[in-house]
């Protein structure tokens, strides 16, 4: 950008953090037009988006299949109103180009309360909110990531769906776009492409994109280096897709299945890419549990030796039977996290959490003679069975824990911190049938919880109830719940996963404008009911679910693909099974 | 910085937008710079060891600059200009560069700045200057005699160009500015920073 205008100059100046909005990083793409546009949106401020990998990979795709790509995430309401009083259209970061001006404008769904700000940012650019009321002038707007396993909620608003993988189905359907003549004839045939959903053409099963080889897949070889700091502000290597866990709760252990692997060699060079071009010090290798990537010593080993000496190697998701003092010694750090998610053995096997407090106390205990004097606890309140017993099992721990501590002697005193969010059953896992505990219940839990937890050193906290409510709402609602989000939007409500900025009084009032009691999303579905995704093919087969549910009503635990194939239906792409 | 060991002392501009980058996040992307040019700096002795990096005393956002200064501890034999600036984001630009072994503090070293602010009413400069005191009230309430701290101040065509103290005393052009506008009109649109002045005998 070599001029800034005077208005937008003075927009910036009026902001929090003009940063955001002014572009000009490292390795930011220079926009060029070209015949198919394709702006990449993210329903987040710029420090949140800017650490988003999916939006990266899509991107890249894009761009190698020759597009003209750019970018946009949500202003600050401070700059946003400011676009507004100004008159001024929500533009791209690096064209600045407006976003209605695009063929086609992207969001990536990673959130469920980023759902208001979709409609935040479609109205500052000013396009139409409602896919019908969009004709051949406006761009195609578009969604993908693993919100829209369910596009009941929001097939009011979006004209297609990516489902899946994005390497695979996006830059197909740009080529499409170039080859149709109308907005028309393009839905309709897009309708017919492999991952993609089009509300105007619905099809009685959808099934999801997926990339059989990793990697050779597309991943992109530099980052842009934010011009403040991101939330994950470091390089990441991806390396491997999927779980090989089956926890009963997750989504995404579910949506990503089955695991596929990035081979040591392509890491080494990614990596290797990535800190060269954006000079960052750290580099994370992500996955949902890096701890079960086959190659783990390997993949360190070789990028100790490829990369420069003072880049630290971060390993999030280590699952606590994974810890291991030898990726463990980092002498900055001296906290350790565990998500044991339930507090006693019955209910981890209830949700198939497959580690118990034996492992959970070695792996503190290793920690705790590496130094580490702070412990992060994550469970949930209110899954499947949960009983007053379960929650006292969640101050045992706690004091295992540290009794293990105290009993050599140490220089620090012990912190530990717990941390409970109310569970929310999403689609797409054998938990989907299940209600969500009721704000009394769970009031109850925290009190019973509070009560046992007379600890030293130990604090509680826990979330929001009403956003895990709307959480809860927003994954699995029917076409109905979109009517409940426009309502929610026209009476102010952006920025819903922000505390500051969460208007529950504003959302109540739109469930009851809308007619629609959130209790009819937060209730028990029964199992022959049809759920408002089940037109969507994950893959995973519905029987399976079922009978992952009824096996933790017996609290049998299942284990994982590790300990052999449990024939969840993607037997036949699975790199696993047909090793 | 013990005297006798070589430091490198460079000036650089914010602008394009990079006027917009605050003082820290600035930090961070001089030293990403630094790392991706391949110009290794020495890091500190503390445990929490930081790159060596000290850069002038911070210019309010939004202001584009001439005038940044930057010193680094790092032994780097080439162009250090081409190879920074080939690194650097948009709007930040190594302008002049040295080698020094003498002990320079580039934020308490510099003791005034040259500002040009564009948008307010012309106004009699001389005026202004014949003044024995200049009271300014803070936003907290709180008053001070700014006079000594204006050391020039001309009416030109491309704004009003203002030399203010720096250092012990500072005073920030848009405090000046907006003094000027409430008196005599327009507003502070834009403000530069054209120079610093405490630093010339390095000739950067």
């Amino acid at each position: 950008m070599k001029e800034i205008q005077t208005t937008l100059r003075e927009c910036l100046l009026r902001s929090e953090k003009p940063s955001r909005y002014v572009g000009g990083e490292v390795n930011a793409p220079v926009f060029r037009e070209g015949a198919f546009s394709f702006c990449m949106c993210f329903p987040e401020v710029y420090e949140v988006g800017m650490s988003n990998l999916g939006t990266k990979i899509v991107a890249a795709s894009m761009e190698r299949a020759g597009f003209a790509v750019d970018w946009c995430f949500a202003p600050w309401p401070d700059f946003g109103g400011a676009l507004r009083s100004h008159g001024l259209p929500l533009c791209s970061l690096y064209g600045r180009k407006p976003l209605r001006e695009f063929d086609m404008v992207g969001f990536s769904l990673g959130f469920e309360l980023s759902y208001t700000n979709v409609l935040y940012m479609l109205d500052l650019a000013g396009i139409p909110l409602l896919r019908r009321e969009r004709g051949d002038a406006y761009p195609i707007i578009a969604c993908g990531g693993p919100c829209c396993i369910n596009p009941a909620p929001l097939a009011a608003f979006f004209d297609l769906f990516f489902i899946g993988d994005g390497e695979e189905a996006d830059a197909e359907v740009g080529r499409l776009y170039l080859a149709c003549k109308d907005r028309e004839e393009f839905l309709r045939r897009a309708a017919e492409v492999k991952g993609v959903y089009v509300p105007a053409y619905p099809r009685s099963r959808v099934e999801r994109a997926y990339v059989a080889d990793l990697d050779k897949a597309i991943y992109p070889e530099s980052f842009i280096v934010p011009n403040c700091e991101a939330v994950h502000d470091r390089a990441v290597i991806e390396v491997m897709r999927g779980c090989y866990r089956g926890c009963r709760f997750c989504q995404a252990g579910f949506l990503y299945r089955p695991v596929r692997t990035r081979s040591v060699e392509t890491l080494t060079k990614q990596a290797q890419s990535l800190i060269e071009t954006t000079g960052y010090d750290e580099l994370s290798l992500n996955s949902l549990s890096t701890g079960d990537y086959p190659h783990l010593r390997e993949l360190l080993r070789s990028l100790k030796e490829r990369l420069p000496k003072d880049v630290s190697v971060a390993l999030p998701s280590l699952r606590v039977d994974s810890f291991d003092s030898e990726f463990a010694q980092d002498s900055r750090k001296s906290s350790l996290t565990f998500a044991p998610e339930a507090g006693t053995q019955r209910l981890r096997d209830v949700i198939n959490k497959d580690i118990t407090l034996e492992e959970i106390l070695k792996a503190a205990n290793s920690a705790f003679d590496l130094g580490y004097f702070s412990v992060k606890l994550y469970f949930m309140f209110g899954l499947p069975t949960e009983t007053d017993e379960d929650l006292l099992g969640i101050a045992d721990i706690a004091q295992r824990i540290s009794d293990l501590y105290y009993a050599k002697k140490r220089a620090k005193s012990l912190r530990i911190s717990i941390s409970a969010s109310t569970f929310i059953p999403k689609p797409f896992t054998p938990f989907q049938w299940e209600r969500q505990a009721s704000e009394e219940e769970v009031r109850h839990k925290i009190e019973v919880l509070r009560r046992a937890l007379r600890l030293r050193g130990v604090t509680l906290s826990w979330n929001d109830y009403f956003t895990s409510q709307l959480e809860a709402c927003l994954a699995r609602g029917d076409e109905r719940m979109g009517d409940v989000i426009l309502e929610a939007y026209r009476r102010g409500c952006k920025f819903d996963s922000w505390m500051e900025q969460l208007d529950a009084e504003s959302w109540r009032a739109a469930f009851a404008a809308a007619g629609v009691q959130p209790s009819s999303y937060t209730r028990a579905f029964a199992e022959d009911e049809v759920l408002p995704w089940d037109f969507v093919d994950i893959g995973v087969n519905k029987a399976f679910f079922l009978r992952e549910k009824q096996k933790a009503y017996r609290a049998e635990s299942t284990g994982g693909c590790l300990d052999g194939c449990k024939r969840c239906g993607l037997q036949k792409i699975c790199p696993k099974v047909n090793l | 910085m013990p005297e006798g060991e070589f430091v490198i002392l460079f000036r650089y501009s914010k602008r394009d937008g990079a006027e917009f980058i605050s003082h820290l996040d600035l930090l961070r992307h001089i030293d990403r710079t630094l790392r991706r040019a391949h110009i290794a700096v020495k890091k500190s002795e503390a445990v929490n060891r930081h790159p060596r990096i000290y850069l002038s005393a911070p210019v309010g956002v939004g202001v584009v600059s001439n005038a940044e200064y930057c010193l680094i501890d790092a032994e780097f034999e080439g162009d250090f200009q081409a190879a920074f600036n080939a690194h650097a984001p948009l709007g930040v630009r190594c302008l002049a560069w040295t080698r020094t072994d003498k002990k320079v503090n580039v934020a308490g070293d510099v003791t005034a700045c040259e500002y040009r602010v564009e948008g307010l009413a012309p106004f009699d400069a001389a005026a202004i200057l014949s003044m024995r005191e200049l009271v300014l009230t803070d936003k907290r309430g709180r008053t001070k005699d700014v006079r000594p701290s204006v050391l020039g101040l001309e009416v030109r065509e491309d704004g009003v160009w203002m030399k203010l103290s720096a250092g012990e005393t500072t005073l920030r052009p848009d405090v000046l500015g907006e003094y000027l506008a409430a008196r005599f009109g327009g507003s502070v649109a834009f403000v530069e920073k054209t120079a610093a002045f405490g630093l010339e005998a390095y000739g950067v």
